[in-house]
Order: structure tokens, then sequence, then C-alpha cells
């Protein structure tokens, strides 16, 4: 009789799972990346809303606009650095390569944002391959130096084509149409929806042979060789995807900001790529959340925030003082980045809670 | 020459395509029945469960009352537990949460764990009431169905049988049909590039020839590193379904032959020639190292070069990446060819580490697992994609006597059971002697001897190599 | 160019001994520049005593930060040293407008041993004592250096930490002196050509250095950083083809902004050709 009660009451509680089944579906939803990606996304849009319905300052909203911006270039320094361990310190000329083509396309040519950002994406592609073809043939620790300087002749035939940009509300129009034009706030939602499809695209290559074959590249080169990955083929796909990436983010940085002097501003500096590149490693190599928070740290904080406190705004040094210490850190004691702290954090608290309940009611408790 | 030579490597590259598609849709033709089989199983298995479900209640009616409403009453007992361990919970974090506020504000908490007590006991006693109602309800329907008939559970067996029959047949003939277009759509395909590998071969001239029994043929082989002369005119022939055994001292040019053969290195002279799947002979030297793994040959190791970041089962996937014809558009986005093309790739990767023993590492990082566990992965490695020829550099280096048994006889599973040649290097002279059946001893890049394992040991050359020239 | 030269050895004196590109050069150099400039303004000490004063303090930051980081990350891969010394050129320039009161201000003026109008009329060409004096210094340190390298136990070992730092240790050389003592040279030869470069340069912030810095790695590609001299060449042939576009350039006006476009791509076609540096070696790897 026993026999027969249990196999009935495992039915019933098979009922119970099914139900629960169902609570996981909602559990499994959320667990997808893409779903903490749209999260990230409609908090970004809502910050514009607010700032809109007039609850935050628009200051603020510019600085997250900007923060968003070079969160795409991360994205691609991603795949470039931990995945296929390439450093590139060319990312401050990539980006101008964007900024300036959006310049030309809209501001002398006349052309709509579509056909702009198409002929930035093509522009990026053409560089990448015949700069990657270059310096792709050297190996490791030199290609810095050789992006290093390939960023700086691209800086220089730019500022010698033409030292200052600027584009004018009235020639950002979609579609042509004079009467539509693009204020800074669609702008904005623009930046967070590609942004929004490019953590998406980061992610599936990162899951796909291609970002195996990269981690693969990265760990032993004579394994991946040994096993069909050519690693030319490899390199040169990481390396201008992560041109595309900053030539996109370029582009945006041009239509959301729409000034770049070369010789005032310093803008498209080694610092620049400097910033970039700590960003990424403080965030976590190898994880797309982690760049977004280095990101937001080297470049989110400080315009924020920072920048309303006195002494912060009396001595703007002290933030770079403080990112070089945290970079520095972070590579000698946490080679992972934050995604590697926010990992063993979660650990450390879920075995605190743990012990705590377990030291109140005993063990058997959950 | 060039240009005769230009085309035929052309014509090559569109046979390994071609080859591979081949090998693929043969694979997939394999693995239909199990998908099919699977998805059959699937909707069966959901009728049992409902049919079962109506029988059983039928079951217990007819022949055991007493136990029918036993296990009603603890169903229902058992979905109130789930209300009841819910509410205990709440009470246990609030006793939590007040106990924290106590303690920071620096009060006495005992009352706090009184209330607790007094809340469960209350929660203890509903119980209690809860089980008697419940006892008294199972006792009224004990009293109300004192008959027994076993006539309806009988009906229903019988009914619930035939609809099995019919819905099995149903469901067998559905997914019949269904497997058998797929597969006659998949056969199609086949027969179609199998007709075009015939065209292709027909047109291409053979360049290089080899006997039918050779698979792989080194023909004066030279390795220089500037003046060094690592491997000088080396000449050895390995047979189909062998195991060939590589020896000689340590600095003996070993290696690098391998190197050689796998094109990391890309030799100062000499042939190299290869037979493929298709028995088209091409020449090794023509092709780019990351290009030999798609003519059928893998290698492994001397210093383990598993990718530490990744699982054991990626491990086996990066292996497999020339096998995905899908584009980096398709990847970008996750579109359903390559998810497809994932799903078979790593069930080909789960037979084989179920093959290799490691199917209980399947998910482990790669990371710090232990010497001869990675050794292995290698090997399997090695055999995700579907080589002719696997070249293992000192397979036994670091492992103990009882593994290199192990070793010993994993070789010879993987030679008979999967039809492939191996090339080996090795030190230890027990594994060679025992497994291999033919011997090439080098010293300082030149043949000393080559043969039997009892002639190589019995050659006087390879026992001055070894053991230096006999004195007086 | 002096400076370029002396920046690009101590570039190459790092790389060799702690297997990394010292991106914080150019900011370690500015330091014993700013010393020199702020005793100089401040306290009016000579300048052959505050240059002085400047070295040793560049020769102390390098020692320091081989000390305090490099010594406590030996098992950070070559990537992550390279990231930590982008790191300290962050902390640096951080730290020099607390320290430094001249970095307050917009702009120092331009700092010469001896003051730019005098110097030696050759024919038409005019050649300034301090471009005099900073290629004496140059040509002195350079063949010091190299005669040191050469032929003293000092430089044997240097050489030997160089090529294999585990089998130097065993053979019985302290690699973490000598790695301190490079780090300490390659910041007093980075401070000499800082001191020299801000003669006929303004010093603006603390990146004054960088575009000698950024030469000084090119010419380490375009030399090889397989030897110590194949670098030094590099920078010669760098600051060499400058000069003659320059004079192009006087020739061709249209050409003047495209300048250092011009050189950079030259040089960026050498390393197309001769991948491992016009002095390098291809190695090739045992697997």
């Amino acid at each position: 009789m026993s026999n027969r009660m249990n196999k009935y009451l495992s039915d019933s509680l098979l009922k119970q799972e099914s139900e629960r089944q169902g609570a996981e579906l909602w559990g499994k939803l959320i667990k997808r990346p893409t779903f903490s990606f749209a999260v990230f996304a409609v908090v970004m849009i809502l910050i514009q809303a607010l700032s809109k319905a007039g609850l935050i300052g628009s200051s603020f909203v510019n600085a997250v606009g900007s923060t968003l911006i070079f969160c795409i270039v991360g994205l691609g320094f991603c795949l470039l650095l931990g995945y296929s361990a390439l450093a590139s310190l060319g990312t401050a000329g990539f980006i101008a390569i964007g900024s300036y083509s959006a310049y030309y396309c809209l501001a002398e040519w006349g052309l709509t944002i579509g056909i702009g950002f198409i002929v930035a994406i093509l522009f990026a592609v053409v560089i990448g391959i015949a700069v990657g073809y270059i310096s792709l043939r050297i190996e490791g620790i030199y290609l810095a130096i050789v992006t290093l300087g390939i960023s700086e002749i691209i800086k220089e035939l730019l500022s010698a084509l033409c030292d200052t940009i600027k584009i004018k509300g009235t020639q950002i129009t979609l579609l042509g149409i004079e009467s539509i034009k693009l204020k800074t706030d669609v702008i904005y939602y623009g930046i967070v929806v590609i942004l929004f499809i490019l953590m998406f695209v980061t992610q599936n290559l990162m899951n796909s042979p291609t970002g195996r074959a990269m981690l693969a590249m990265k760990n032993s080169t004579s394994a991946a060789q040994a096993f069909g990955v050519s690693l030319m083929k490899y390199r040169l796909m990481a390396f201008t995807i992560s041109i595309i990436y900053a030539s996109i983010a370029g582009f945006m940085y041009m239509l959301y900001i729409r000034y770049v002097s070369n010789s005032m501003g310093n803008l498209f500096t080694l610092s620049m790529s400097l910033n970039v590149l700590g960003a990424v490693i403080i965030g976590g190599m190898k994880s797309i959340w982690g760049t977004i928070g280095g990101m937001f740290i080297i470049y989110g904080i400080d315009q924020m925030f920072l920048q309303d406190i006195p002494f912060f705004n009396e001595n703007p040094t002290f933030i770079t003082l403080f990112c070089g210490i945290l970079v520095i850190v972070v590579v000698m004691f946490y080679p992972g980045g934050l995604a590697q702290l926010a990992l063993e954090l979660k650990y450390k608290l879920a075995s605190r809670k743990q012990k705590i309940k377990e030291g109140i009611y005993g063990k058997d408790l959950g | 020459m060039a240009k005769i030579l230009d085309k035929n490597h052309s014509n090559h590259t569109k046979l390994v395509k071609l080859r591979q598609s081949y090998d693929w849709l043969s694979e997939e033709l394999i693995g239909l029945t199990e998908i099919y089989e699977s998805k059959k199983q699937k909707e069966l298995n959901k009728f049992i469960a409902s049919a079962n479900k109506k029988l059983e209640k039928s079951a217990f009616l007819a022949c055991d009352k007493e136990g029918y409403a036993q296990s009603e009453l603890e169903a229902k007992l058992q979905k109130y537990d789930v209300r009841a361990y819910m509410s205990q919970r709440k009470i246990n974090h609030s006793a939590v949460k007040a106990i924290f506020k106590a303690v920071a504000a620096g009060e006495d908490y005992s009352a706090v764990l009184e209330k607790r007590s007094a809340e469960m006991k209350a929660l203890n006693e509903k119980r209690a009431k809860y089980i008697a109602a419940l006892e008294s309800k199972k006792q009224a329907f004990l009293a109300k169905n004192n008959v027994t008939d076993t006539a309806p559970y009988d009906a229903l067996k019988a009914e619930l049988d035939a609809q099995y029959s019919a819905k099995k047949k149903e469901l067998d003939e559905k997914y019949g049909a269904k497997q058998a277009a797929h597969a006659a759509k998949l056969e199609a395909k086949r027969s179609k590039i199998s007709a075009q590998i015939a065209e292709l071969k027909k047109n291409s001239p053979a360049a290089y020839t080899l006997p039918d029994d050779v698979l792989l043929e080194v023909k004066g082989l030279k390795m220089y590193f500037g003046g060094l002369k690592a491997v000088d005119d080396l000449n050895f022939t390995v047979k189909k379904g062998e195991i060939f055994g590589l020896i000689g001292p340590n600095g003996a040019g070993k290696t690098t032959v391998f190197n050689c053969i796998t094109q990391f290195y890309k030799p100062t002279g000499g042939e190299i020639h290869f037979a493929t799947k298709d028995k088209e002979v091409i020449s090794l030297t023509d092709f780019e190292v990351h290009d030999i793994v798609l003519q059928g040959i893998s290698r492994t190791f001397q210093n383990i070069e598993v990718v530490k970041e990744v699982s054991v089962l990626d491990n086996l996937l990066i292996a497999a990446t020339r096998h995905y014809s899908s584009n980096l558009f398709v990847q970008m986005l996750h579109l359903p060819l390559l998810r497809r093309e994932e799903r078979m790739i790593t069930a080909r990767a789960d037979k084989i580490l179920n093959y290799m023993d490691l199917y209980s590492y399947r998910d482990r990082l790669a990371w710090g697992l232990p010497y001869g566990v990675l050794k292995r992965i290698e090997i399997a490695r090695a055999l995700m994609c579907n080589p002719q020829l696997i070249i293992l550099d000192e397979p036994a280096a670091g492992l103990n006597e009882s593994e290199t048994k192990d070793l010993a006889a994993l070789i010879n599973k993987i030679r008979t059971e999967l039809g492939c040649t191996i090339l080996l290097v090795e030190h230890d002279m027990s594994l060679v002697m025992n497994i291999c059946d033919h011997i090439c001893a080098i010293s300082f890049g030149r043949k000393l001897a080559d043969g039997t394992p009892a002639e190589v040991q019995a050659s006087k050359e390879v026992q001055e190599a070894y053991l230096g020239v006999g004195g007086e | 160019m002096c400076a370029g030269i002396l920046a690009t050895f101590a570039v190459t004196l790092i790389f060799k001994t702690s297997y990394t590109t010292n991106f914080a050069q150019g900011v370690i150099s500015a330091i014993g520049a700013y010393v020199a400039v702020e005793l100089s303004m401040k306290n009016g000490y000579p300048i052959w005593m505050v240059a002085i004063v400047g070295v040793l303090v560049a020769f102390i930051v390098g020692v320091a930060i081989d000390v305090l980081i490099f010594r406590n990350g030996r098992y950070v891969n070559s990537l992550g040293k390279q990231i930590i010394t982008m790191g300290l050129i962050s902390i640096i320039i951080g730290v020099i407008p607390f320290i430094f009161s001249v970095a307050k201000m917009e702009a120092v003026p331009a700092f010469p041993f001896i003051h730019l109008t005098q110097g030696l009329q050759i024919g038409e060409i005019f050649i300034q004592y301090n471009t005099i004096i900073g290629v004496a210094i140059t040509i002195i340190l350079l063949a010091a250096v190299f005669l040191l390298l050469q032929k003293s136990k000092w430089g044997l070992s240097v050489r030997a930490t160089a090529s294999n730092e585990i089998v130097a240790g065993m053979m019985g050389i302290n690699t973490k002196v000598i790695t301190a003592i490079s780090w300490g040279i390659a910041g007093a030869f980075g401070a000499v050509a800082a001191i020299i470069y801000i003669g006929n340069v303004t010093l603006s912030n603390g990146y004054v250095m960088t575009t000698t810095q950024i030469n000084a790695f090119l010419a380490g590609i375009l030399g090889g950083f397989a030897t110590f001299h194949g670098p030094v060449f590099g920078a010669v042939i760098i600051y060499g083809l400058n000069i003659l576009v320059g004079c192009l350039c006087i020739h061709m006006p249209e050409l003047s902004t495209w300048k250092s476009a011009i050189v950079y791509l030259i040089v960026m076609l050498l390393v197309l050709w001769k991948p491992q540096g016009l002095f390098g070696k291809k190695l090739v790897k045992k697997v």
C-alpha cells in the first residue's frame, strides 16, 4: 500500500513542480543576459525621461550619455583584449575616424544620418583591415605600440584635413527631410538603442564558435592553429570589430556633443586610449557588465557626481590619481577585474547569510 | 607545372569542403533516428502520464479504498504543509528582523524569541486540528463506499490500452513519415555531393601517387635551423591503420618531424605526402598550418596546450571550429542555423567525452584538472575533428605506470574501434614496444633503423645510439 | 633629437629587464624636469645643480616604482605590466599638481642651459650653444652606458637578465637589484632627456614628453627590441627622417601640415617590411 501511495504522492508533488515550472519560466527569462541588457536600456531611457520631467539635472544626463558612448567603445575592447589578448592603444584615432566621418557626411556633404552611419562603418572596416594587416604581424606587447603609432598618423592626417569640426543642429536630419531635425535627446535614445544592440551582438559573439576560437588563440596559439584557427583571420576579425565599435561611438559622439577641436580640446589623445583600456581592465576584460561598470567608474563618476563637490572641482587631477591607483590595484590583485570581485562578493554574501540563519535556527531550516 | 598545382589546390579545397558537408550530412542522418525517436517518446510519455493518472484513481477506488482515502488525506496535508511552511518562514523572517533591530539598539531580544515560539506553537496546534478534520472526513468516505467493484477499472484499462496502441501507431506513422522525408532530403543532398566529389576527382589529375595501403609518406625530409640540421634526409612511410612509433634519444629531432608534418615548421626540403579520405594524395607542404586539420590530421602536444579558461566541453568544441558553416553574421544574431550546428557538435562532443570516460568533467573548467585528465582531454580533442591520422607527441610523459598501461589500452582501442592511424613519439620504451606495429628510430635527424619492434631492438645502431658505442 | 635617443635607450633598458613597455617613461622623466624647474624658479639655484638633483629624483622614482610595484607584481603577465605602467601615468599626472607649484602655472617658459640667443655662427647656419651641450651630453652618456654594457660586470648582469631572468638568477646574479637599478637608470636617462627637451619647448603639463615617448616606442619597434643598439639606431632613423621631411617642407610648404604623418607612414612601411625590426631576429616557438 505504502508503495502505491508513494507513487501517488510523488504525482501530487509533480503537480506542484509543474506549477513551480511556470514560475521558473519567468526565472529563466530573467536569467537570460538579453533581459538584463533590456532592463539596463530601459533604465537609461528612464533617466532621460525623468530629466525631461525636471526631476534630474540635464548635466547629469549629458554625463550619462557620453559615458554610454564610451561603453560602446568598451564592448569592442572586451572582444579585443579579453577574448583575443590584443591590446590596442589606437582607440582615440579610431574614435576620431567615426567623428570625422560624421562631420564630413552630415555637415560637408549633407547626407542623412543613416547613410553617414554606414559610411562610418565602411571607413572603419577599410581602415581596420588595412591597419590590422600591417600591425597584426607583430605580436603581443608590440601591437600596442604599433597601434599607438597608427593612431598618431590618423590623428595627424585628420587634423591636417580639418582642425575644428562642428555640426549644427539643422544638419542632423533623418531621411534628408529638413523639417525632421533630431534633437540631442533623440540622439540619446539612439545611443541607448545602439548600445543595447551591440551588447546583444557581443554577448552572442562571445558564446559562438568565433568567441571560442578567439579564447583558444589567447591561451595557446599553437593549439588554436593545430585545430584550424587561422591566427591572422581571427585577430583581424577581433581588431576590425573593435574598430567598428569605436567608429560607431565616434559617430554618436559627434552627433551628441557636436563639436571637436583638435588643437584646443586635446580630445583624441593617448590618454583617451589609456582611459578606455583602464576602464576595461578595471571592469573585467571578459565581462560585458564589468566593462560597462568600469566605464561608469572612469568616465561616469567624476562627471556625474564629483564635479559638484568643490574639492574635486579645484583639484581635477585627483580623479586621475584615483583611477591610476584603482587600475594598479585591480591588475595586481584582481586580474579578473570588478566582475571577479562581484562574483566573489556574491558567494561570500550567500554563505554569510546561510551562516547567520543556521546560527539562529539550526541547520535544517532553509 | 605551377598552374596545374594551383588548379589542383583549388580543386582540393573544394573537395575538402564537399567532403566536410558529406560527413556532416552522414552524421545528421545517423542522428536523425535519435531525434525523431526522442520526439515520439516525448509525446508518448505525455500520453502515458495522463493515462496513468486516470488509471491510478480508478485502481485505488477498485481495490484499495483505505489506501486511496489515506493518500487523498496525505496529499491535502502536504498542500497544507506547504502553506504552513510559508507562514513559518514569515514568522522566522520577522523574528530575524526584530532580533537585528534589537541587537542594533542594544536591547534584549528574548521577548522576540518568546513571541516566535508562541506563534510556532499556535501553528502546530492548527495543524493538529486540521489532521483531525481530515481523519474524520476519511472515515466518512470509507463508511460510504464499502463495496468492492473492479469492473470500472478493467473497462477503463482496456480502453486506455486501446487508446495507447492507437496513439503509438499514429505517432509511429507520423514521425516515420517525417523522418523518411527528412532522410530522403538529406540523402538526396548527399548523393548530389558525392556526385560532385566524383566529378571533381575525375577532373583533377593526380599530382602525386602513393601505394594504396600507405597513409603518410615522408621523403627526404630536411629541417635546418641556421646551421643546425635538426632533421636531415629522413624517409619513412606510415601504413593505414597501424600504430607507428618514432623513437630516438633526446634532441634526435622527433618533435621537429611532427612539427614539419603539421606545418608548424616549414621544412627546408623534402616532401610529405598524405592520402586523404577521398584517396586523393596531397603534399602537406602546400598547406597552411591551420588547414592541416581539415585534411584529417590532428595532433596532441608535448607540453599540454589545453585552453584553461573554458570548460572541458568548450575545449572539444574549439577543435570543431572549422566544422561550423555559419558565418559571422549568423553568429552575431545567434540564428537557428548556428543553434542546430551547436546541438549536433555538442552531441558529438558528448559522445567522445563518454568514449574517453571524461563525461564527469564535462562542465568543469580545465583549470586545475589533474595531469592525466588533461592528457585525455588532449586526445579527446584530437578525436573531435574526425581525423584519419592522430599524431601523439609523448603521450605518456609524466604519467605513472598504471596510467601508461591505461593509455596503451586506450590507444589500441582508438585504433581498432575508430579506425584511426596513430603516429606517436615516445620515450617510454615499454609503451612503444608493446603497442607499436612499426617503429622508426632516429638520431640527430637521421634514420637509424626501421621495422617491427623486435627488429629495431635488435639493431646495432639503435643500441649504440642509446647506450653509447661499445668499446674494447 | 638627443632627448629622443636617450628616451629610446631608457625604454629599451626597461623592456629588456622587466619585459614590459614602460608607458610611464614620459611622465617619470617629466618629474625630473619639474624638480629642476621648480628648484630653479623658486630658489634660483644654478641650472647644473638643479639638473643633477632632477636626475637623481627621477632615478629614485624609478627604483621606487620597481621596488614598490613591479617586485610585487612578478606574476602579472606582460600585458598586465603594461597596464600597470599606464596606471602609473595617471598616478604621476595626478600627483604633479599637488607637489609642484609651477605645475599650476599656465605654461613654464623654455628652460635652456645657456640662453637660446647665444650660439655659434658658422657661415649661414646658426647653432645654439644649448643644442651643442645637449648633443655632447647625449654622446657622452650613450658612449658610457654602452661601454658599461659591454665591458663591466654590471653590463654582463643586465645582458644576462635580459636574455633569461630565471637562469640569470640561478647563476648568482641578483636580478632584483639589476632590475631596480635598470629602472633607476631609465628614469635618470629620461630625466636628462626631459631637461634637454624643455630647453626650447614650454613645459605645459606632465604629458610634455608624450611625443618623444611615442617616437621612442616606434624607434624600438623599428630597430627591434632584441638588441640594445637596434632601438637607438631606430631613433636616429626616425629623427633623421623628421629632419629630411622638414627640409623637403621648406621647398614644398603645402606638405608641412602632413609632416609627422609622412614620417610615421614611412616608419610603418619599414615595419611592414621587417616585422621583427631592422636589427631583430625571428624566434621560432617550440611546440
